[in-house]
């Protein structure tokens, strides 16, 4: 009974801490669950051991008879786990290689053993030799407004291959590593049509999705550890025996890790209010102004375009080539970055990954979106940001690359990955992220994503894109949104903005993209001059360049042949452009697959193109956009040119 | 002194056998052309009448040649096995022609003849191209113990930290570049040695190459150091150079063309200079050799 008692005076203060303010003035999100943890690093073994005081709060109208946990770490244990299944590797040979979770005990509010009630489950492919997911039966049901409480002991054994999360040495990246709640769905919420955990396996296509927590993190481990967390330091406690115990509080975000190696120098800096914090290894001190810019470019940016950065920190970690393979991943309020010891000035990685990451901190971080089950959401909607902050803040045109010999948008190394990737018609976005086919997973998620995104502001304009982002993250920032949320932003802000401009909705757009399979591919057929069989007539034909003709020069009818070689309609311009320098901008919806624009007047059709602006990233082939009667070669003599004198170099570098 | 005489003389030697570098540049730009040509027609059908060209004004553009879809495939396809083809005849047309170039230079050559060349080609060819291989061999073996190894136990350590991996590579790459000269010096003296004997005998010349460049090693070393000075800021002038030059016209693109042959040829004769050097001084040494071993002297 006592036990019982302090046990309950435990839960209740945990309830009470997480509960109270710490980081923000009001809580930002709904707080459903809550932890408090209590572990050291054993630096030894390579475990995390220690106590997890949980709560999850059930704010449904559901009697929910179970909890349901993920103990991802456990997708290292062997290689018949659904992970390992998926990617056909295994944890390695010896067994200090894999990765588990052990919980040893589990009690409730009570006090009550609640080990019997647990088994894993396997949600995704009922594969029974993965156990990723703990399905905790409760002793009674939680009925709607109750709070569960769990106290669990547990100990995490970190994998050696480090794929985010694992060691190698005395580096420790620490992340997937306790259990945690997954996400109860009340019917209505997404797309839940009944109540029920959504809770999917570890998988190696797919990141994760949780609720927005407050956590209250306490890690004991030895003193020449220098240790970085998506949390603020709240104490760092001397022990004894060559150890410290740093305390740690993050406030409404959605997963929290940590990393720990004694190689790190700490740098900080500050954005507004925003306190920065960089861990990276001591050799690479030239980059760390490369990545404070980089970072502080992407804070800057979304918080003008999408809305605020809600928390006062912000920490980041460059981590060593020793743990490179925890290197470009995000936990909200820490992220991953990426760079090396000499990293060239013109080309820009690290600051295209420091800004990608960030950007989760927005999408999946603030906007929790399901990463499961609609990684475009997340992946695709970052990449279509960090491309628009890279290109702007490094170059329109060399924003990724920017040597001499070789210039690279991120904007176009996106579009290239999409219209290269050969299985681009195979899936659409309405799969599950592990479901999509061999290969398709990066170009899904990631590049078309982008591409459509970037199509659709090409559409619309880029004013109202950034108005759709501010209203979607007013609306969703701190929920759950899905895909049918975003999409209903778009059509509320462009109906509000435009009217009925692009028809009453927008959904004809993203049944295309979004939820189709087909490609966009606009073509110049070709285009011809006739001369009139009676020049001298005076004539006037039907577009804004009517005029009165003169009696001596020839009259011309001319014709552009326009083509839409791809199944997805979308509204194009057309530019064309005459022998006496006068142009004309046609507007086509491009839903036909064929169009024929007729001119009348003495003037010849000297080119023409497609979308001249190329505001359509979702064509496949910018190439066929445009037509002229000159070509103009000298571009590809002097490359060729070049390519010829280069290899006669080579040659004869080469050669004694 | 013997150092800059043989300079000296190399450089005009260089000089007096300009129609053989010439017809070497007129077989490499043939070589290369056989391969750049259909490329440049690929590339020229595959971009059409289009205007996307535009943007390849400011250089190669990926996304130009992504979208150019199933023909950049073909083009490329046949890009990678064409430019294994056109290094694989390349390397045996420098072979051939090396050895014509190694034979009209020597001190008792004479004036330059076209058939002497061509002959001199042919008789070295074999013995060349075993010379060259052995000597590859060597530049690769020694390229795979003192950079592969250090460098790949470095970068797996995980005691070392990145900056000590990268100076390891740093050091490697230094004594790789610092042996590279010894090496160069191996060939050219077996390849001097080869074109001055009677018979063909590359394992000898190989041998020649070795003594002599380490019995004079004080004297050839600072040699060669000397001549691939002028070669290296040579090369990095050209790269410095080069891809800054956009012409926009077509007479434009001629004299681009013609400074790119211009400075190929330049490089031609700054390597040839490197080879009469090296003879030069053989010639020198093996003038003290013959007086005192007249039966072993191959060099005349």
């Amino acid at each position: 009974m006592k036990k019982q008692f302090i046990l309950l005076i435990i839960l209740l203060l945990t309830f009470n801490i997480l509960s109270s303010q710490i980081i923000n003035r009001e809580p930002l999100s709904a707080r459903l669950t809550g932890y408090t943890i209590d572990v050291n690093l054993d630096h030894v073994t390579k475990t995390v051991r220690g106590t997890v005081n949980a709560f999850w709060v059930n704010n449904s109208g559901d009697v929910v008879p179970d909890i349901q946990m993920h103990m991802y770490m456990n997708a290292f244990k062997s290689s018949r786990t659904t992970f390992n299944r998926e990617t056909g590797g295994s944890p390695g040979k010896k067994s200090s290689a894999a990765g588990w979770i052990e919980i040893h005990s589990l009690t409730d509010l009570n006090g009550i053993d609640l080990t019997p009630g647990m088994q894993y489950i396997s949600p995704d492919d009922g594969n029974p030799w993965d156990s990723t997911v703990l399905e905790v039966v409760l002793p009674k049901p939680a009925l709607p407004g109750d709070t569960v409480f769990v106290t669990a002991d547990f100990e995490t054994k970190l994998p050696s291959k480090i794929r985010r999360t694992g060691y190698n040495g005395d580096f420790f990246f620490v992340a997937q590593w306790f259990p945690k709640f997954g996400v109860y769905e009340p019917a209505g919420m997404r797309y839940a049509t009944s109540g029920g955990w959504n809770c999917h396996q570890f998988h190696a296509n797919s990141e994760f999705y949780s609720n927005h927590s407050v956590y209250e993190i306490s890690i004991t481990l030895p003193d020449e550890y220098v240790v970085g967390s998506g949390g603020m330091l709240v104490s760092e406690t001397n022990i004894g025996e060559g150890k410290k115990t740093l305390v740690y509080r993050a406030e409404d975000i959605v997963d929290f890790a940590w990393t720990a190696w004694p190689g790190y120098a700490v740098f900080n800096t500050s954005w507004e209010h925003v306190d920065i914090t960089l861990l990276i290894p001591h050799d690479r001190t030239k980059q760390v102004e490369r990545q404070f810019t980089a970072v502080k470019h992407a804070l800057e940016y979304l918080a003008e375009n999408v809305g605020p950065y809600p928390w006062p920190y912000l920490t980041f970690v460059d981590p060593p080539a020793r743990g490179a393979g925890a290197g470009g991943m995000e936990y909200t309020t820490l992220f991953t970055s990426t760079s090396s010891y000499r990293m060239p000035e013109w080309l820009h990685m690290p600051e295209m990954v420091t800004i990608h990451e960030f950007g989760h901190a927005y999408f999946m971080g603030i906007l929790a979106s399901n990463e499961f089950e609609e990684p475009w959401l997340d992946e695709g909607v970052n990449s279509f940001w960090e491309a628009r902050i890279v290109d702007h803040y490094y170059g329109k045109n060399s924003g990724l690359m920017d040597h001499p010999l070789l210039k690279i948008a991120d904007a176009s190394m996106s579009r290239i990955s999409y219209i290269s990737s050969p299985g681009k018609q195979l899936v659409n976005n309405s799969e599950y992220s592990w479901d999509y086919p061999l290969g398709t997973y990066g170009m899904m998620s990631y590049h078309k994503a982008a591409n459509w995104l970037f199509t659709l502001m090409g559409i619309i304009g880029e004013e109202t894109m950034n108005e759709i982002f501010r209203e979607y993250y007013r609306k969703w920032a701190f929920r759950h949104p899905s895909g049918k949320d975003f999409t209903d932003v778009v059509n509320e802000v462009v109906t509000r903005i435009h009217g009925e401009k692009f028809g009453p909705d927008m959904n004809w757009f993203f049944d295309q993209t979004l939820y189709g399979t087909g490609i966009s591919d606009y073509k110049v057929a070709g285009f011809r001059n006739f001369i009139m069989p009676d020049s001298t007539s005076t004539r006037r034909n039907d577009n804004p360049l009517d005029t009165i003709l003169s009696d001596t020069d020839p009259v011309y009818n001319s014709i552009v042949y326009i083509e839409r070689k791809g199944e997805v309609m979308l509204p194009v311009e057309i530019l064309v452009h005459f022998n006496n320098g006068e142009e004309i901008m046609e507007w086509w919806d491009g839903k036909s697959r064929h169009k024929a624009l007729e001119f009348t007047g003495k003037k010849k059709i000297e080119w023409v193109k497609i979308d001249p602006e190329f505001k359509i990233r979702m064509d496949i082939n910018y190439i066929n956009n445009s037509m002229t009667v000159e070509p103009d070669r000298v571009p590809v003599r002097r490359i060729m040119n070049k390519f010829i004198a280069f290899m006669q170099f080579f040659i004869s570098f080469i050669m004694l | 002194m013997r150092i800059f005489q043989a300079m000296g003389s190399g450089a005009s030697r260089s000089v007096r056998i300009w129609k053989g570098l010439l017809t070497v540049w007129l077989f490499l730009l043939m070589l290369v052309s056989l391969f750049a040509l259909p490329l440049k027609t690929g590339l020229k059908s595959g971009l059409g009448n289009s205007m996307i060209t535009e943007k390849l004004a400011e250089g190669i553009n990926v996304e130009v040649f992504t979208d150019m879809g199933q023909t950049w495939s073909t083009v490329f396809s046949a890009l990678v096995p064409g430019f294994f083809i056109v290094l694989l005849f390349g390397f045996l047309m420098n072979v051939f022609f090396t050895g014509g170039i190694f034979s009209t230079i020597r001190g008792s050559a004479g004036k330059f003849l076209i058939s002497d060349f061509f002959r001199a080609s042919a008789r070295n060819f074999w013995s060349f191209l075993v010379i060259s291989i052995m000597i590859g061999l060597i530049i690769l073996g020694i390229a795979f113990i003192i950079i592969g190894i250090p460098l790949s136990m470095a970068s797996q350590s995980i005691t070392l930290s990145e900056a000590e991996v990268y100076l390891t590579g740093m050091i490697a790459v230094i004594v790789f570049c610092l042996l590279m000269p010894v090496i160069l010096l191996v060939a050219d003296y077996s390849r001097a040695w080869q074109a001055s004997s009677e018979r063909l005998a590359c394992f000898k010349a190989l041998g020649y190459g070795f003594s002599r460049t380490f019995k004079t090693l004080l004297k050839s070393y600072p040699l060669m150091i000397m001549l691939l000075l002028p070669q290296v800021l040579f090369g990095w002038l050209v790269l410095t150079i080069l891809p800054d030059l956009r012409p926009s016209s077509g007479m434009g693109l001629f004299l681009l063309f013609v400074l790119t042959q211009l400075l190929f040829f330049m490089r031609l004769l700054l390597k040839a200079w490197r080879y009469a050097s090296v003879t030069g001084l053989a010639e020198q040494n093996a003038g003290k050799t013959v007086q005192q071993q007249p039966e072993q002297a191959g060099l005349n």
